[in-house]
């Protein structure tokens, strides 16, 4: 009878704790995308809009600087909900171009390079990786929304008074609500978009297609059946639709919709519910450890 | 190893330009990528986008024919409207950089191009079979949807509103008129899509920066606007769209320049892909 | 170009970098037909060499010449050239049948001409029965077996056959190496890389072996094996008087060693000069002191030339 010498050991050492360890994609991943110069400048030109809008905010309390400028505040917009509601627009919009960029290789490259199995045979769940891909974009879109939002909104309230913090709390609500719907439509549409088209332009161009092509269809909708459904069609009108319910406003971007054609706030967010469901399911159905290659 | 085959390519020995052979050459490149083209799994988006538009027609003819037949003239406005802002600007411009990037960044990524690389072909010859193949798809596809959503939107005319615009009225030149815009669009687009996807290894950042070009298209000043496809193409429609509050008016160009205008850019782009891609190496890794 | 040059594959001062990182490095070659193989380890350069020819890649420097045709005029080129490369991928949809004679059609084939030309290449791969069913559902070996009937479909006068035994069982081996050597007895040119030492060795001509990027020899086998004087070649005697013979080897000046076997019927020599040595011992035979059953070289293949041409350096790295 042999008689085996057990030399092999497996590892007994420390591990990571279970509720952080997803971070270890969103680590590796900026490590890639930042070795790229083009993504990096176009990143930091993304703090440009909060920079603009606290020279803004600072030169309606600052009556030398407005007198050296020869400005009256007047002249100024003014600091209210509209104002931050521009703000979080304008950076998502610059979110959903980073979104662009980066989304559509998250998962499109495991599945190309086979590496899906590489994660999942580890104690790594499925939830995990998902959670671990969004939040690459997570961080990143925060970065440039919510966080500098609530920082332009201290900062209005620390010039402008405790007063001012108290009755526009809502605005502080409004921006965190709006910017993470912002987060997570994206974040959700771009890993689903990626898991499902594994070629980068084609994820690219369908992430790219969804906004515009759904925009188009979504306004031609609207004119030819006299409806609102249309704007739940188009993502970009369901933002803003969500985006008014939040800031408490009414086609605050004045674009020129007939009365039919604003659909209610319930809609508006019954629509976002369904696209996340959607994008959960088809993550569920393609994000394994293995596939079916037919 | 007998080489009987070669006396087919006798006409290389002459001085004569081998035409016959690049036809069946471009022959051959066209039968292999029509069919990828259109039986491919990347085709089923471009027929859900050529869709779109005759579909909504579709449902436009079933619910709201009525009101469209009484105020025909609104509805000639509004078909125009849906042309431009949907057909043109969206289907046929997703389509075609759909259609055209894939034919060789597509290849590239399947790691397929080097078998035609690997061929007796001048590139010059490829380029063009490829374009062509996009071309035809792109037109059939893209024209068929113009025709079918003109068919439905005769359909919600009714029929004596419908004979009367298109028999006694502008109704078959209209027709005709944005039928050939759909198909200068496919040759326009095409071709400035098909070299996006020689030059760019992802060639989606040209392309939504084409996109936010054609866009602002009307904010542009009159120099400026000649540098686009859509200013051509806006040249040709025969019902005029007002462009908004903010455009800066150019005048339109006329039909015996904007046509030949569009033909040589397109030719033009041609000659740029023919020259990248006889430097282009086959470098599959990365992708 | 001279006559001789038209007939021949030339490299003249070929280099190829990839950004700062070596493809090749100013490698001079002129590969006459028959079958020449490319032997390296992974990373060397042979896949790098290939695409040069074909003109997939173009050269950083040099120039490159096949049967007098440069790699940038494909047009002219793969009407003598065939190329089966390593790539497996293949256009999607289609047959074996398809893919082959679609690929004659790009050429310019007619159809009817096609036809034959690629039921002719599908028969000389053995792929025949499978020939009509799509490519997505070959195994490993029929794909590498397809490409090489596209590759040899329109009757080429070069072959360049980059790993072209991978995946193939042992019977589909060496039905092919009987192919190879077929065609270079036709007076082919073929280019062969391959990491099987000894498949090498039985079917090739000639060798060019490279290692980071550099030709560290070229030629036939046995003439590479002579000319590397700093590893003495080793002989095995098979006789019933080693010791003897032991004594009477030193005659000559080339032997650095003599070392007898360990069932003490056999001697291993070793020598710097063969040919001298072969002669020395036909010498001692005609004594006839000496009853010699067999003489072999032990370290004259392939193997030997690789591992002392590359194996030390390759396990240094």
């Amino acid at each position: 009878m042999a008689v085996y010498e057990h030399t092999y050991k497996p590892y007994a050492g420390k591990l990571t704790p279970e509720w952080s360890r997803f971070l270890i994609i969103p680590r590796h991943a900026y490590k890639d995308i930042f070795r790229s110069k083009l993504f990096t400048g176009f990143f930091a030109l993304c703090f440009v809009g909060p920079l603009i809008f606290a020279i803004m905010i600072y030169l309606h309390h600052n009556i030398n600087a407005l007198l050296m400028l020869e400005l009256r505040v007047r002249d100024l917009v003014p600091i209210n909900a509209e104002f931050f509601q521009i703000f979080i627009s304008i950076q998502g919009g610059l979110g959903f171009l980073l979104t662009v960029i980066i989304g559509p290789t998250l998962i499109s490259r495991d599945l190309a390079n086979n590496g899906l199995p590489l994660y999942l045979c580890r104690p790594f769940s499925r939830a995990e990786y998902v959670i671990g891909k969004m939040s690459v974009l997570m961080i990143l879109i925060s970065s440039i929304t919510w966080v500098p939002g609530l920082l332009l909104f201290l900062f209005q309230s620390y010039l402008e008074g405790a007063g001012w913090f108290g009755n526009n709390l809502r605005i502080a609500v409004a921006i965190f609500l709006l910017s993470w719907v912002w987060i997570i439509i994206l974040a959700l549409l771009s890993v689903t978009i990626s898991a499902w088209v594994k070629w980068r332009m084609a994820a690219s161009a369908a992430l790219f297609g969804l906004f515009m092509i759904t925009n188009a269809m979504g306004i031609i909708i609207n004119e030819l059946f006299r409806t609102w459904i249309g704007s739940i069609i188009s993502l970009s009108i369901l933002m803003q639709t969500i985006s008014d319910g939040l800031f408490g406003l009414r086609d605050s971007f004045d674009m020129d919709l007939n009365e039919y054609m604003i659909a209610p706030v319930w809609s508006a967010w019954m629509a976002f519910g369904l696209i996340c469901a959607l994008c959960l399911f088809l993550l569920t159905r393609k994000v394994r450890a293995y596939e079916v290659v037919r | 190893m007998s080489s009987s085959a070669d006396a087919q390519f006798v006409e290389h020995a002459s001085d004569k330009l081998p035409w016959s052979l690049w036809m069946r050459q471009i022959a051959a490149i066209l039968r292999l990528e029509v069919k990828k083209n259109f039986l491919g799994r990347r085709a089923i988006l471009i027929y859900l986008l050529a869709l779109a538009p005759v579909l909504l027609m579709a449902a436009m003819a079933a619910t709201a024919g009525g009101e469209i037949s009484r105020h025909s003239g609104l509805a000639i406005i509004i078909f125009a409207n849906i042309f431009e802002g949907f057909i043109l600007r969206t289907v046929v411009f997703f389509g075609c950089a759909w259609i055209f990037m894939n034919l060789f960044r597509g290849e590239v990524v399947d790691k397929s191009l080097h078998y035609y690389f690997l061929a007796p072909v001048r590139r010059e010859v490829l380029v063009t079979g490829k374009y062509l193949s996009g071309l035809l798809t792109s037109i059939f596809l893209f024209a068929g949807s113009t025709v079918g959503a003109l068919f439905f939107f005769y359909l919600a005319l009714g029929q004596s509103a419908n004979s009367n615009y298109t028999f006694n009225g502008l109704g078959l030149g209209h027709s005709v008129s944005y039928i050939s815009i759909t198909v200068l669009a496919c040759v326009g687009y095409g071709a400035v899509f098909l070299v996006v996807g020689l030059f760019f290894r992802n060639p989606m950042i040209p392309a939504i920066i084409i996109y936010g070009w054609e866009f602002i298209n009307f904010l542009l000043p009159p120099v400026l606007k000649k540098i686009s496809i859509i200013h051509y193409l806006r040249s040709l429609s025969p019902v005029p769209i007002p462009e908004g509050p903010y455009a800066l008016i150019a005048e339109p160009t006329p039909a015996w320049l904007s046509v030949p205008g569009l033909l040589i850019l397109t030719s033009l782009v041609i000659v740029i892909a023919s020259l990248q891609i006889r430097r282009m190496e086959i470098k599959y890794g990365g992708e | 170009m001279s006559e001789s040059s038209e007939q021949k594959i030339v490299f003249e001062g070929v280099s190829k970098f990839y950004g700062e990182i070596l493809g090749v490095n100013k490698v001079n070659l002129l590969v006459a037909p028959g079958i020449t193989s490319l032997v390296g380890p992974n990373g060397s350069g042979k896949t790098t060499l290939m695409n040069l020819m074909t003109g997939l890649i173009r050269p950083t420097r040099g120039r490159i010449s096949i049967l007098g045709t440069r790699p940038d005029q494909p047009e002219k080129l793969f009407r003598k050239v065939g190329y089966c490369s390593q790539y497996d991928s293949f256009p999607k949809g289609l047959t074996g049948f398809e893919l082959v004679r679609s690929m004659l059609a790009v050429h310019g084939f007619h159809r009817k001409e096609a036809e034959p030309l690629t039921w002719k290449a599908i028969e000389r791969v053995g792929l025949t029965d499978a020939a009509h069913r799509k490519v997505a559902a070959y195994s490993k070996g029929m794909r590498q077996r397809i490409r090489l009937a596209q590759a040899i479909a329109h009757r080429p006068s070069v072959m360049i056959l980059d790993e072209p035994l991978n995946g193939l069982d042992p019977v589909a081996r060496a039905e092919t190496m009987r192919l190879f050597r077929q065609l270079a007895e036709e007076g082919l040119h073929l280019i062969v890389s391959s990491h099987i030492l000894h498949e090498v060795d039985t079917m090739s001509d000639r060798v060019i072996l490279l290692n980071n990027g550099y030709v560290v020899a070229e030629g036939e086998i046995h003439g590479v094996r002579n000319e590397m004087e700093e590893h003495p070649m080793q002989i095995l005697i098979r006789c019933d008087r080693p010791s003897t013979l032991a004594s009477r080897v030193f005659e000559q000046d080339s032997v650095v060693e003599a070392k007898l076997h360990k069932d003490r019927r056999g001697l291993f020599v070793k020598t710097r000069d063969a040919d001298s040595f072969y002669l020395l011992l036909n010498r001692i035979v005609t004594e006839g002191h000496i009853n010699v059953e067999s003489v072999a070289p032990v370290d004259d293949d392939l193997n030997a030339v690789y591992q002392y041409l590359i194996g030390s350096r390759g396990e240094d790295q």
